[in-house]
């Protein structure tokens, strides 16, 4: 591939570009009020995040000085696992789901992930894709995330199933619990927004700066894989550490109250992150991807009357309290009745049928994001909802917990369009790819 | 696209109007910079300052009753920015730089009526050249450039040398046979004749869409001969050239009008033809119009808007492809020591582009185009052919360094 010939990327800005990301870096200091807030609190107990050092793409314009909101922290690319899993969610997402090109070639998927490895050690470290200084070629970075803060990005790739089939010569390191998802309750899937060979997630809390990574990636990708489909969220649905204030949905309530949450360690070993359990040691540390496209048909939900929005889910809207009483972190007491003998949680309700309770233990680690594609042309209702992502040991965990939920009165309410499901390796070390790793 | 010595347009009447034309100022505009860029080594802001200064010169022209006297008269080889204002020049409204022996025109500020100003860039090479300014008392005015030539070096590399000239008569040829094929078209057009008109149609076509991009140089005339019902305007009067006529015969049926359309077609071609025969281009300009090419490609054939009407996009398609590949052709001789990995992967891709229009060809096919009708091409088939000129595109847009450093 040409792209292993660019020139290495170098730090700092070209002396030329100055005045206007001196600019553009004031416009980034002006940043809204609300991602702020959240950053400090993100910021103040996240593990791994690096503070400080270079300020953001096009660093030492700034003078170096860390901003004041947080939104240069940088999260490290390498280590044990891929970031963008555990670390503390972050605000926005874009996703992309990439097939390789009809002809494309082993040694091309393994040059584009070595390039893809490099591409995304600069980015989530603040650094461009590479230098731009040829005035007679295309720009090698696309450019729009020139002058933002970092704003804790995360790129983390995965490997669809198909991936593994006769073209790369793969099959042999297919892992086996990797296999599209059986057919689940209360789905409809859009064949454009199912599958993938490849999946690109980027995390962080600039939307520009997690859009410039996929769309960055993708390019460099061009003539070797194409997008299969895409996605931009744009409001967390989750915690993934305990310092982080629990966000809402696009139903109004809190979400991901029960989630596995970085510090428990156990838990992260027991469910999420893939051990001696795999018969492919390469995915060792790694996790599995599930991606479900959930459409919320939010004005029905919205002409709900607020008990039986609160019966569907079974906590209260705006406390996130359990129906069962407490407060939000209480455990759900899933005996308790109510008046009448009735369960105190519905027996139908959405918390009590997704809970380990209920599922033989079952957990995963939920990483969602709100979306929307805009408006159905036909109805004129939002097609919008909930990008769902988890990561899990096996995707069994999932298709359990989903087998579970058939009978959610949620269901009525939503419905699963999109789906796909990504092995995602370990982290790397420095010097590492991921395209010698997957080859090896 | 630019072609070297024509100047940001033509004078002040916009170019800018409409989708293509669109960003065709930008690309000419980008491309004048790129020259400077060059020539100033590795400053890349252009502006008034002195900092800057010293590497484009001004050469200020007062359009006067009398003249258009260059304030220098004597500049140094470089970077030349020509800043042309009328203040009370009723009877003179242009001003041109040509070649010493006023054969051809390098660049150009027109339709400066008094109160008015504009002006164009360009690199210039040691010699003498000449202002011109028709209607003035004195037309001619002398303009000496000293010193060392600053400008590109591929004059001096003889594979380039030979490319860039070769192309030049390919835009020749292609645009000769444009007026030749638009006049048979007009001839069926007026023995009224529509079955023949709709063959002759994307016959015509085909040479245009191998070498749009220079066309577009000339932005008005592009609209004029390619515009579509969106581009310029959606003003019914101003909608003419192929497509117009297109419209009236797949939509509506008629000839009704149309012999007119065509003559005038054939009138903006024949000026067409009179521009590329003056022209001179570089690789540079090569490079980056083959990439422009398939990016048309890429857009209005994958969707169908071009031939909306008529559904002849694959023809036409394929035109796109050979103007660019053509491109490469030519300085094959050069890439395949420069860069011979890219140029593999060109010839790669365009090889792919290949397989996948093969599968659409027909004899005689629809309109005797020797490919199915467009409309018959599935979405998912489109898909194909969009995801392999892209990444043809993709790599035609590396090209333009290796023939221009």
């Amino acid at each position: 591939m040409h792209e292993t010939e660019r020139p290495a990327p170098t730090e700092h800005a070209a002396p030329a570009e100055g005045a206007a990301l001196a600019e553009r870096a004031a416009l980034a200091e002006r940043a809204g009020p609300s991602r702020r807030r959240l950053l400090a609190g993100a910021g103040a107990a996240g593990a791994g995040v690096l503070a400080g050092g270079l300020a953001g793409y096009f660093a030492g314009q700034g003078g170096g000085a860390a901003a004041a909101d947080g939104s240069d922290q940088k999260i490290p690319f390498y280590g044990t696992h891929q970031a963008g899993i555990a670390t503390p969610a972050q605000d926005r997402l874009a996703f992309g789901s990439l097939n390789a090109v009809t002809g494309a070639t082993a040694a091309d998927i393994r040059d584009l992930l070595h390039a893809w490895t490099r591409a995304a050690a600069n980015m989530t470290a603040g650094r461009l894709v590479g230098q731009d200084t040829q005035p007679y070629a295309p720009p090698v970075d696309t450019g729009e995330a020139v002058g933002s803060p970092v704003s804790r990005l995360t790129i983390t790739i995965g490997y669809g199933p198909s991936l593994f089939d006769h073209r790369f010569g793969l099959a042999g390191r297919k892992p086996s619990a990797l296999a599209q998802l059986p057919p689940l309750p209360n789905e409809d899937l859009d064949p454009d927004y199912t599958g993938g060979d490849l999946c690109i997630q980027a995390c962080s809390d600039d939307p520009l700066v997690a859009f410039h990574a996929v769309r960055n990636l993708a390019r460099i990708g061009m003539g070797v894989v194409e997008h299969n489909w895409m996605e931009l969220g744009f409001g967390r649905t989750s915690t993934t550490t305990a310092s982080q204030p629990t966000p809402r949905n696009l139903l109004g309530f809190k979400d991901g109250t029960r989630n596995i949450k970085a510090e428990q360690t156990s838990l992260m070993n027991d469910y999420v992150w893939v051990g001696r359990e795999t018969d492919q040691p390469w995915l060792r540390g790694g996790s599995y991807l599930v991606a479900r496209k959930i459409r919320i048909f939010v004005e029905n939900w919205d002409r709900d009357y607020l008990q039986d929005q609160e019966n569907t889910i079974g906590r209260a809207k705006v406390s996130g309290a359990p129906l069962s009483g407490g407060k939000e972190f209480t455990t759900p007491d899933f005996a308790a009745t109510g008046g009448g003998g009735q369960p105190a949680i519905p027996a139908h309700a959405h918390i009590r049928l997704a809970s380990f309770e209920h599922n033989g233990g079952t957990r995963i680690l939920r990483r969602g994001y709100s979306f929307t594609d805009g408006i159905d042309p036909q109805a004129g209702t939002l097609l919008g909802g909930l990008f769902f992502i988890a990561f899990m040991k096996n995707p069994a965990q999932f298709v359990k917990l989903r087998q579970s939920l058939a009978a959610d009165a949620l269901n009525e309410y939503t419905q699963h369009t999109g789906s796909a499901v990504f092995a995602c390796p370990p982290g790397l070390r420095p010097g590492q790819d991921w395209g010698t790793s997957l080859f090896a | 696209m630019h072609i070297d010595g024509v100047g940001e347009g033509r004078g002040a009447d916009g170019v800018g109007e409409g989708r293509r034309a669109r960003w065709l100022p930008a690309s000419i505009v980008a491309l004048a910079s790129l020259a400077l860029l060059a020539s100033a080594c590795s400053s890349s802001h252009r502006s008034s300052g002195s900092a800057s200064s010293a590497h484009t010169t001004t050469v200020t022209i007062d359009l006067t009753p009398q003249g258009c006297a260059p304030r220098p008269a004597k500049i140094a080889a470089g970077p030349v920015q020509f800043n042309v204002a009328n203040t009370n020049a009723g009877a003179v409204s242009e001003a041109e730089l040509r070649t010493s022996n006023l054969a051809k025109i390098l660049g150009e500020q027109e339709n400066l009526t008094p109160g008015l100003s504009g002006g164009f860039s360009l690199d210039l090479q040691p010699g003498t050249y000449k202002i011109n300014c028709p209607g003035a008392s004195q037309q001619h005015w002398n303009l000496t450039v000293t010193g060392k030539g600053a400008g590109p070096t591929w004059q001096n590399n003889a594979q380039l040398a030979a490319a860039v000239s070769s192309y030049g008569s390919y835009v020749d040829q292609n645009t000769a046979s444009l007026v030749s094929h638009t006049q048979a078209f007009c001839q069926a057009i007026d023995a009224g004749n529509m079955a023949q008109a709709e063959v002759l149609y994307p016959k015509a076509r085909v040479y245009y869409e191998r070498i749009e991009p220079v066309a577009e140089i000339w932005g008005s005339l592009d609209t004029e001969i390619d515009g579509r019902w969106e581009n310029p305007v959606t003003v019914a009067s101003q909608f003419i050239g192929f497509h117009k006529i297109e419209q009236l015969i797949w939509a509506d049926d008629t000839l009704a009008g149309t012999p007119k359309l065509c003559s005038a077609l054939v009138g903006h071609e024949q000026q067409l033809l009179a521009l590329v025969r003056s022209a001179q281009y570089n690789p540079l300009e090569m490079a980056s119009g083959a990439t422009d090419l398939i990016n048309e490609a890429a857009t209005s054939k994958i969707s169908g808007e071009e031939e909306r009407y008529s559904n002849t996009d694959l023809p036409v398609f394929q035109a796109n492809v050979d103007g660019a590949i053509e491109v490469v052709s030519l300085v094959q001789p050069y890439l395949q020591h420069r860069d011979p990995g890219l140029l593999s992967q060109i010839r790669q891709r365009d090889a792919a582009v290949a397989v996948l229009l093969a599968k659409y060809k027909a004899r005689p096919g629809y309109d005797d185009t020797g490919y199915v009708e467009y409309s018959t091409v599935l979405d998912s088939q489109r898909r194909q052919l969009s995801t392999a000129v892209n990444a043809l595109a993709e790599s035609l847009s590396k090209l333009s360094l290796q023939v221009s450093s």
